[in-house]
């Protein structure tokens, strides 16, 4: 079920909410299973059959955890294994559905294997629910997690808020506020919800989607191999930029909302990533439930593992002035790209996701190379960061932009082409109509290699300023995380200690100035409900 | 070999590795308190006292130590196996 669809809006939400509250007055047990069959209704609403999937999965989980439990410290090297088999089924679970036609396909590609291509339909949300779980069992076997009943880990794997695309939350982060949350009506939490939810539709509805019908043809013109002009590669490429970029935060705010209602808290999972002045910034902002499962349970273990391998080999480490060459490639370069190409293939089986996870990858290793660097060229920190932070911008948004036509473009051959036409090399041309009426920008425009072409205005006027209004939003504004900070809308957040005029200016408040903006802002997302469309994020 | 005594070598490593001898780790002193002190030079401060000690961290409680008080108390524990 779409959280963007009249079945949602005005029938589920409505009827579990109040069969919770109800449910919450006489106990908290009945109300929190009441959420649990929810959450499974809602996962069964697209594809009933998608429950007798994940239905048998949670019951292997939970019986591999129970073990992992019992064996405990006992008998290391058995929780070792229970641990390894319980991360390989999942991924192969995760693998079967989403990685074999692909590498069927691949397969036929090189060796001529001549496999029927099985075409299987992903059930929903699995990447980001097969993820949780292995958390979850990485985190019994630490020990990080101890006590858990089958009713807890049921909630925790379904819990219909972020079951499709995240936040990928922690059991030790959600299951705390599920045994005090008191299961009743409370008016600031439906505030709360209900201004989050409805901005997010609000994001998703009125400012991305938009945006997906002005860029979809020129991806698809340049699958067909027809080269893209500079201000049509321009377009494609940052339109659907702000198109991910209003999906993936009306999404997460949705979610933020909608488990408020329930009196829960959500990490944070998108804080304004377009503001980052660095790549490695970027990675904290966006997704950042994601960069954070990443970091924890890949990377670091990875990176322990290598500096203990130098270290017992006696090599220098990666740190400081002192760092040398095969440090930074070994304990830096090589753990990032493996991480990152984990990261592309993890958002899709298809080339184009992996070249996007290694350009990134390749992104972030050279932003932390420059760190390493930096100190020996540039003395002063002080001046250099206030100097060079709007050059970090820049370079940073350009990186972002680029790689985001490669993972939208359908195929990497496309991306491309999307390239080639944003640094010129298939030209550049304006309608004759916008060409003559710019007055003295017009021969100036000509002079720089802008040839007129006779095609109607109204697209690249349309484009132009959607483009810029939401470029505005997306750099200029507080992000609802900062408007609602001083009710904690996700976890950890707090109000800034000296907060930004414009910040203090767009704080929510119960008011009714708030109340209008709220009652607009939601008319206007519920007048555009009706076209059936997905978020980007839940086809991972 | 006391908390203090530890702590004292715990002080010296970070300090040679930081290249910083202002610095003195107490039980709750937290990463961010001590300057230059980024996820890098973490996982290295780690493995260098693991070279110390003669022990071995768990991954899971690398993670999660929550002050320099609570890899004091991990290395009494693996140190008294």
């Amino acid at each position: 079920m779409l959280f963007n669809s009249y079945a949602f809006i005005f029938g589920f939400l409505p009827l579990t909410l109040a069969g919770f509250w109800v449910l919450g007055h006489r106990r908290r047990d009945w109300a929190l299973l009441w959420l649990t069959a929810a959450s499974l209704v809602f996962y069964a609403w697209w594809r009933p059959i998608n429950v007798l999937l994940i239905a048998p999965s949670i019951l292997i989980n939970y019986a591999l955890s129970l073990a992992l439990r019992r064996t405990g410290e006992d008998s290391p090297a058995l929780a070792r294994a229970l641990l390894i088999g319980g991360i390989v089924f999942n991924l192969c679970f995760l693998g079967y559905f989403k990685y074999l036609t692909f590498l069927q396909g691949t397969a036929n590609d090189l060796f001529d294997a001549g496999f029927t291509l099985t075409h299987l339909i992903l059930p929903l949300g699995i990447s980001f629910i097969t993820f949780q779980k292995i958390a979850f069992l990485v985190d019994v076997h630490a020990g990080r997690v101890k006590e858990f009943t089958f009713r807890n880990y049921a909630l925790f794997v379904l819990f219909f808020p972020q079951l499709v695309a995240g936040p990928i939350v922690h059991y030790r982060e959600m299951m705390p506020q599920f045994a005090v949350a008191p299961c009743r009506f409370s008016a600031e939490n439906a505030a709360i919800g209900v201004s989050l939810f409805f901005m997010g539709l609000f994001k998703k509805l009125v400012l991305a989607d938009p945006l997906s019908r002005l860029v979809a043809p020129l991806y698809a013109q340049a699958a067909a191999g027809t080269p893209l002009t500079l201000t049509d590669a321009w377009i494609a490429a940052l339109g659907f930029t702000l198109q991910i970029y209003f999906d993936f935060s009306g999404y997460s705010d949705m979610a933020l909302g909608l488990a408020r209602f329930f009196g829960i808290k959500l990490p944070v999972n998108f804080n304004s990533p377009l503001k980052s002045s660095s790549i490695i910034d970027f990675w904290l902002r966006w997704h950042v439930s994601l960069t954070r499962f990443l970091t924890a349970y890949l990377y670091n273990p990875l990176t322990l593992n290598l500096t203990r391998r130098r270290v017992a080999q006696g090599k220098p480490l990666f740190g400081g002035r002192n760092t040398t060459l095969s440090a930074f490639v070994w304990l830096l370069a090589m753990p990032t790209l493996l991480t990152m190409l984990i990261s592309g293939i993890w958002h899709g089986a298809g080339y184009a996701y992996i070249l996007w996870g290694l350009l990134h990858g390749l992104l972030l290793v050279v932003n932390h190379g420059w760190r390493v660097l930096r100190p020996r060229i540039f003395l002063d920190a002080k001046s250099y960061n206030r100097a060079m932070k709007p050059v970090g911008f820049v370079l940073t948004f350009l990186s972002v932009v680029f790689a985001m036509a490669m993972f939208r473009a359908p195929t990497a051959g496309s991306a491309v082409t999307i390239w080639q036409g944003m640094i010129g090399m298939f030209g550049a041309t304006l309608p004759e109509a916008i060409l003559n009426r710019i007055g003295p920008a017009g021969p100036w425009l000509t002079a720089l290699g802008f040839t007129p072409a006779w095609t109607s205005g109204s697209f690249l006027m349309e484009a132009t300023l959607r483009i810029a209004a939401l470029l505005a939003i997306a750099l200029c504004l507080p992000n609802t995380l900062e408007m609602l900070a001083r009710f904690e809308p996700a976890i950890g957040v707090k109000p800034a200690k000296q907060p930004e005029r414009l910040v203090r200016l767009l704080t929510w408040e119960p008011t009714s100035a708030w109340a209008l903006t709220l009652a607009v802002v939601t008319l206007a997302g519920v007048l555009s409900l009706g076209e059936l469309s997905e978020f980007l994020y839940w086809q991972f | 070999m006391t908390q203090d005594d530890i702590l004292a070598t715990l002080t010296q490593t970070l300090r040679d590795l930081l290249g910083d001898d202002e610095i003195v780790l107490a039980m709750d002193t937290l990463r961010e308190d001590v300057p230059n002190w980024d996820s890098f030079n973490y996982i290295n401060f780690i493995v260098a006292t693991e070279a110390e000690f003669g022990i071995k961290f768990r991954i899971a409680d690398v993670e999660s130590f929550p002050d320099v008080g609570a890899v004091v108390r991990a290395i009494e524990r693996l140190r008294a196996r």
